[in-house]
C-alpha cells in the first residue's frame, strides 16, 4: 500500500502544480501520469505504456457519439433551429407572470433535448431572450441569471456528451440507461428554476405576454416538430435497440443536415467550416479522454482506488455521509474544473467506492453529471456562467446575486437526486434497461 | 501555500532564462518564416481533419445502412471508424494547441504580474513540448514498433501502422510550441492579447 | 533486469531475497473460473518458490482490453495476460485451427489437444520473436445457440433467424452453414436487440447466457456445441526464460494443476448457471449434432487446407478424436 500512497500523492501534487500554473489540463494530466509511470516502471516501458494507453483510450466505438452529437449541434446552431424552439417554448410556458423567463427555461430544456452541450444552449438562447426580456421591462441581471441557471439542464436531458464520457470512464455503463436516467433530474431542475422565476417575477411585477392566437400557436408548434422529431428518432432508436448510441448520433447528423438543407440555412460550401469547428470542440474533449486513460491506468496498476476506498470507509461506513462527502468534493471540483476532465479523473476512483455501498452505476453517473453541471454555473471557472454573462453583455459580478435563489433550488434537486435513487432509476427501470 | 511558493520561485528562475531568449529573438524582430509556416500547417491540418471527419460520418452512416436496410452488416466499418476517430483527435488536438484552445485553469495565471505571466506562458509551452516528446514521440514510436506484427482483427492490417499517428501529431504539436513561444515574446508588451 | 519486477513493492517481501511480483491481466470478473484458477496458481507458486514470486491478478480489464495487454506482455510491463483464441490468430494465423467450429467433438477431446506438448509445443513457442510464450491453454466454455422463438434441432430450424455472433468472417460463414444469419454486435447491446426483435438470438456458453439475463428474452437454449475456443495464458518470453530451471519446473507443474482445476470449476459454474436459468424459464434441448457437423464440414476443410502447419495440426486433432 506504500506504493499506492506515494504514487497517488505524486499524481495529486504534480497535477495541482500544473493546473495552478495554467497549463492545458490535458498536458497537466499527461505529465503527472508520466511522473507516476516513472515511479512504477522502467523508463522505456513507462513511455510505451503511456503512448499505448493514450491511443487505446480513444479507440472506442461509443466515444464516436461525441463528435457526431457535437456536429449535429453545430449544424442546428447554424440552422435557425434555436428560434423555432423559442417559439415553441412560448406556447408551452403559457401565461405565467414573467412568462418570457419561463419561455427561456423551457427553450433551454428543449434545446438540451436535441443537443449535448449546455454552453451552446446558453449562447443560443441568451443572445435573443435577454434583449426581448429587457424590452418587456425585465432586469437584464435577472434574465441572464434565468438563462444561466437553466442552460445546464441540457447536460442531464439526453443526448448528453458528459454521460458518454462517464459511460467510458466507468467501464461501460449503458449509455441508453444513463440517457433515460437524466430525464427526470433534468426536468425537475428546469421546473425548480421556473418556480424561483415565478416568485421573483410576481414580486417584481413582471407581467405575462399577451395572448397568442391559436393560429399562431399552431404554426409555432408545427414549425418546431421537425426539430423535435429528432428526439423521437435518435433517443427512441437507441432505446428500442434499433441502433447504438453512436449510430444514433450519426443519424442525428444526417437528419439535422437534411433539415438545414431544407430550411436553406446551411449550404454545401459551409460544410468544411462546420466540420472544422466541430473538430476543435470534439478534439478538446477527446484528447483529454485519451490522456486521462494514462492516469487511470497508473491508478489501476498501483491499486489507488482501493486505497482511497479503504481510507474513506475507515472514516465512516454510513452511506449517507459518504455520499455527502462525495457531493461536496464534486461541487468543489466543479468550481474549478470543467466537467469532462472531472468525470475522467474521479469516476474511476469514486465508482468502486459507491458500488460497494450498493449504489447503481447509472444512479451514480447521474449524481456526478448533476454535480458537475452545477459546476458549469459557479465561479471562479464556469463555462456556462461565462458565456451566459457574455451574451447578456453583463459583468460576472452582477449576475452572482440574482443567481443565488437558483443555486438554492438546484442544490435541493441535487440532494433529492442523491438520496432518492428512484429519480434517476425509475425511467431506466420502466424501460427494462436496469434491473 | 507551500506548493504555490515553490511554484513561484521556479517561475522566477524561469524568468531569468526568459530574458536571454527575449533578447536573442528581439534582434530578429520579425520572424516571418514562423508565421508563414503556421498558416500553412493550420491549413494542412485543417484539411486532414475535415477529410477524416467526413470519412467518419460516411463510415458510421454506412454501417447503419448495411445493418438496418441491407441486412448485411459490414465487418470493417466499426474498426475503420474507430481508427479514423483516433487520427482525427490526434491531428485535431494538435491543431487546437496552435490556438491555445485546450481547456486550462487560467485564473491564477491571468492575475500574475506581467513578467511572471510571460515566464509562465513559456514554461507551459516547454511542458507541452516535453509531454509531446515523451508520450507521443517516444511512447508512440515504441508502441508502433511493438505492434508492427500484430494484425487488427477486422481490417487485417498491422496495428503498428495505426500508432504512427502519435509521433506524427507530436511533430505538429512541437511546431506549435515553438510558434507559441515566439508569439508570447512578440506580444510581451501587450500580454492581455494572449487571453 | 526483468521488467516485471516491482520497483517499489519489495519492502513487503520476505527477508531472504527480492520478491518478484508477476502481474496478470484478465478481462472478466473475479467470479470467473479462470480468475479463481489463477488465484490458486498464484498461491501455490508463491509457496513452492518460498515467496520468490508473488502473483497479482487484475480483473475487469483494469490494465486494458485483451489486445492491448498483449503489447504490455511483449514489453514486459506486465508478466502475463489471459487472451482469447481469435486474438492469437492476429499474431500467428496457425492458431486459427483451434477456433474453428466443430473442431473438437468433446471437452475431453479439446483438453487432450490444447496442452499436449507433442502437438502444440512448436505453435506455442512460435511467438518468441514477438517476446511472447504461451504458458498454457485454458478451457473457455462451449458455445451453443439460443433464441427467442423455438427449440433448434437441425440446421433448417435456424432459417431466417438473425443470431448475434463474434465479429469474424469465419463466424459469419459458420452461422450461414448452420442455417441462420450471423450478425456481429457488441455484447452490451444484444439484450435490447433481441427484446426489440432486431435479433432472434445469440450464441454463447451457459454462464454468459445466464449472467447477462439473456434467458429472459431468448429462453430456448439448444446444445449445438459449435465452438469450443480456448483461452491462452501468455507470458513475457524473457521473463520465463530468466527463471531458474527449478522455478520453471514448479511454474509448469502448478500451472498444469490450475488448468485442470479450471475445467472442474467451469463445469460446476455451468451447472449453477443452468439451474438458475432453468428457474428463470430457460428450456434446454439436445440437437441433431451430426447434421450441424456435416453442414459446417466444408468450412473446416477449406480453412484447414490453408497451409502446411494448419493441415498437420488438423490431422493430429482428428487422430486424437474420441
Ligand atoms: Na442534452
Ligand atoms: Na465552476
Amino acid at each position: 500500500m506504500a506504493t499506492a500512497a506515494s504514487v497517488g500523492l505524486a499524481l495529486l501534487i504534480t497535477l495541482a502544480m500544473f493546473l495552478v500554473l495554467g497549463a492545458p489540463i490535458a498536458v497537466g494530466v499527461g505529465l503527472s501520469s508520466i511522473v507516476g509511470m516513472f515511479m512504477i516502471l522502467p523508463l522505456e516501458q513507462g513511455l510505451l505504456t503511456a503512448g499505448q494507453r493514450m491511443f487505446t483510450g480513444m479507440n472506442s466505438f461509443s466515444l464516436l457519439a461525441i463528435p457526431f452529437f457535437v456536429l449535429a449541434g453545430v449544424i442546428m446552431n447554424n440552422g435557425g433551429i434555436a428560434q423555432r424552439l423559442i417559439n415553441c417554448a412560448k406556447v408551452l410556458s403559457g401565461r405565467l407572470p414573467g412568462s418570457l423567463a419561463h419561455t427561456n427555461i423551457v427553450a433551454n430544456m428543449l434545446f438540451g433535448s436535441i443537443s449535448g452541450s449546455a454552453v451552446a444552449a446558453a449562447a443560443a438562447m441568451g443572445s435573443t431572450m435577454t434583449d426581448q426580456q429587457e424590452k418587456a421591462g425585465y432586469k437584464r441581471e435577472f434574465s441572464a441569471a434565468v438563462n444561466i441557471a437553466s442552460a445546464p439542464t441540457g447536460m442531464l436531458i439526453p443526448p448528453s456528451n458528459l454521460m458518454i464520457v462517464y459511460s467510458l470512464a466507468s467501464g461501460g455503463t449503458s449509455i441508453a440507461a444513463l440517457f433515460l436516467g437524466g430525464y427526470l433530474p433534468g426536468v425537475i431542475w428546469g421546473l425548480g428554476c421556473m418556480i424561483v422565476a415565478f416568485f421573483i417575477a410576481k414580486k417584481l411585477g413582471y407581467k405575462s405576454e399577451g395572448k397568442i392566437t391559436w393560429k399562431v400557436k399552431f404554426r409555432y408548434i408545427w414549425e418546431a416538430i421537425p426539430s423535435l422529431l429528432l428526439i423521437v428518432i435518435v433517443i427512441g432508436g437507441i432505446l428500442v435497440g434499433f441502433f447504438t448510441a453512436t449510430e444514433g448520433s450519426a443519424v442525428a447528423v444526417v437528419y439535422s443536415l437534411l433539415l438545414s438543407f431544407i430550411y436553406r440555412t446551411v449550404k454545401i460550401k459551409d460544410l468544411p467550416q462546420i466540420l472544422l469547428e466541430s473538430t476543435k470542440i470534439t478534439c478538446v474533449v477527446s484528447f483529454l479522454i485519451g490522456i486521462s486513460s494514462i492516469m487511470s491506468w497508473v491508478m489501476s496498476f498501483t491499486n489507488i482506488p482501493a486505497l482511497i476506498a479503504e481510507l474513506l470507509t475507515s472514516l465512516t461506513d454510513s452511506k449517507i455521509i459518504i455520499l455527502l462527502i462525495i457531493n461536496v468534493l464534486l461541487l468543489i471540483v466543479g468550481c474549478f474544473m470543467d466537467p469532462t476532465p472531472a468525470v475522467l479523473i474521479f469516476a474511476p476512483i469514486l465508482l468502486p467506492i459507491v458500488t460497494q455501498l450498493g449504489i447503481h452505476p447509472v444512479h451514480f453517473g447521474i449524481i456526478m453529471v448533476l454535480n458537475l453541471s452545477i459546476g458549469t454555473i459557479t465561479p471562479p471557472v464556469g463555462p456556462v456562467l461565462f458565456v451566459g454573462t457574455k451574451v447578456a453583455k453583463l459583468k460576472l459580478e452582477s449576475v452572482i446575486k440574482p443567481l443565488m435563489p437558483f443555486f438554492a433550488v438546484v442544490i435541493i434537486v441535487l440532494i433529492a437526486t442523491t438520496y432518492i435513487p428512484e429519480i434517476s432509476m425509475l425511467i431506466p427501470k420502466l424501460a427494462g434497461l436496469v434491473k | 501555500m507551500y506548493i504555490y511558493a515553490k511554484l513561484m520561485s521556479s517561475l522566477q528562475q524561469q524568468n531569468i532564462y526568459f530574458h536571454r531568449i527575449v533578447f536573442s529573438i528581439h534582434e530578429l524582430d520579425e520572424v516571418i518564416f514562423v508565421e508563414t509556416a503556421k498558416k500553412w500547417i493550420d491549413i494542412v491540418l485543417g484539411r486532414i481533419c475535415v477529410a477524416l471527419f467526413t470519412l467518419l460520418v460516411i463510415l458510421v452512416s454506412w454501417q447503419v445502412i448495411t445493418r438496418l436496410i441491407l441486412h448485411n452488416p459490414s465487418l470493417i466499418t466499426e474498426d475503420l471508424a474507430k481508427y479514423s476517430f483516433v487520427w482525427l483527435v490526434l491531428f485535431g488536438g494538435a491543431l487546437v494547441f496552435g490556438e491555445r484552445g485546450h481547456l486550462a485553469v487560467v485564473i491564477v495565471k491571468e492575475k500574475l504580474p506581467r513578467k511572471l505571466r510571460i515566464g509562465a506562458e513559456i514554461l507551459i509551452e516547454l511542458l507541452t513540448a516535453f509531454f509531446a516528446i515523451t508520450v507521443l514521440t517516444i511512447g508512440g514510436m515504441l508502441a508502433t514498433e511493438i505492434a508492427w506484427n500484430q494484425l487488427s482483427a477486422a481490417l487485417q492490417i498491422p496495428i503498428g501502422y495505426m500508432y504512427i499517428a502519435m509521433p506524427l501529431s507530436s511533430f505538429f504539436i512541437l511546431f506549435y510550441c515553438v510558434y507559441n513561444i515566439y508569439d508570447v515574446i512578440k506580444k510581451r508588451n501587450n500580454i492581455e492579447l494572449l487571453n | 533486469a526483468c521488467g516485471s519486477s516491482d520497483k517499489t513493492g519489495t519492502s513487503e517481501g520476505d527477508s531472504k531475497g527480492e520478491t518478484q511480483v508477476l502481474k496478470i491481466a484478465f478481462n472478466q470478473t473475479e467470479q470467473h473460473p479462470q480468475y479463481k484458477a489463477m488465484v490458486e496458481f498464484g498461491k501455490s507458486f508463491e509457496e513452492k518458490t518460498n515467496g520468490k514470486y508473488k502473483v497479482e491478478i487484475f480483473p475487469n480489464e483494469l490494465l486494458g482490453a485483451q489486445r492491448e495487454t498483449v503489447e504490455l506482455v511483449q514489453s514486459g510491463t506486465i508478466a502475463m495476460s489471459i487472451v482469447a483464441g481469435p486474438l492469437m490468430e492476429n499474431l500467428n494465423p496457425d492458431f486459427a485451427v483451434f477456433n474453428l467450429p466443430y473442431i473438437f467433438n468433446s471437452l475431453d477431446h479439446q483438453m487432450s489437444i490444447i496442452n499436449n506438448p507433442d502437438i502444440v509445443s512448436d505453435l506455442y513457442a512460435s511467438l518468441e520473436k514477438e517476446r511472447i510464450t504461451v504458458a498454457a491453454a485454458l478451457h473457455g466454455g462451449v458455445r451453443n445457440v439460443y433464441n427467442s422463438e423455438k427449440p433448434i434441432q437441425k440446421p433448417e430450424d435456424l432459417k431466417g433467424m438473425k443470431i448475434r455472433i463474434m465479429e469474424s468472417d469465419t463466424n459469419v460463414q459458420m452461422m450461414e452453414r448452420m442455417g441462420g444469419t450471423g450478425t456481429p454486435m457488441g455484447q452490451g447491446e444484444v439484450y435490447t436487440a433481441i427484446q426489440s426483435g432486431v435479433l432472434e438470438g445469440g450464441e454463447n456458453n451457459e454462464l454468459v447466457f445466464n449472467d447477462l439475463k439473456h434467458v429472459e428474452i431468448a429462453p430456448y437454449y439448444s446444445y449445438t456445441q459449435h465452438l469450443m475456443i480456448p483461452d491462452y495464458l501468455i507470458i513475457n518470453a524473457e521473463l520465463l526464460a530468466g527463471m531458474s530451471e527449478e522455478d520453471q519446473k514448479i511454474f509448469k507443474e502448478e500451472l498444469s494443476k490450475a488448468v485442470d482445476s479450471e475445467v472442474e470449476m467451469f463445469n460446476k459454474e455451468v451447472e449453477r448457471a443452468k439451474a438458475e436459468a432453468e428457474a428463470a424459464g430457460a428450456k434446454f434441448n439436445e440437437v441433431d449434432l451430426k447434421a450441424f457437423q456435416q453442414a459446417v464440414q466444408p468450412l473446416i476443410d477449406e480453412k484447414t487446407s490453408a497451409n502446411e502447419n494448419t493441415k498437420k495440426l488438423y490431422e493430429k486433432i482428428v487422430e486424437n478424436a474420441q
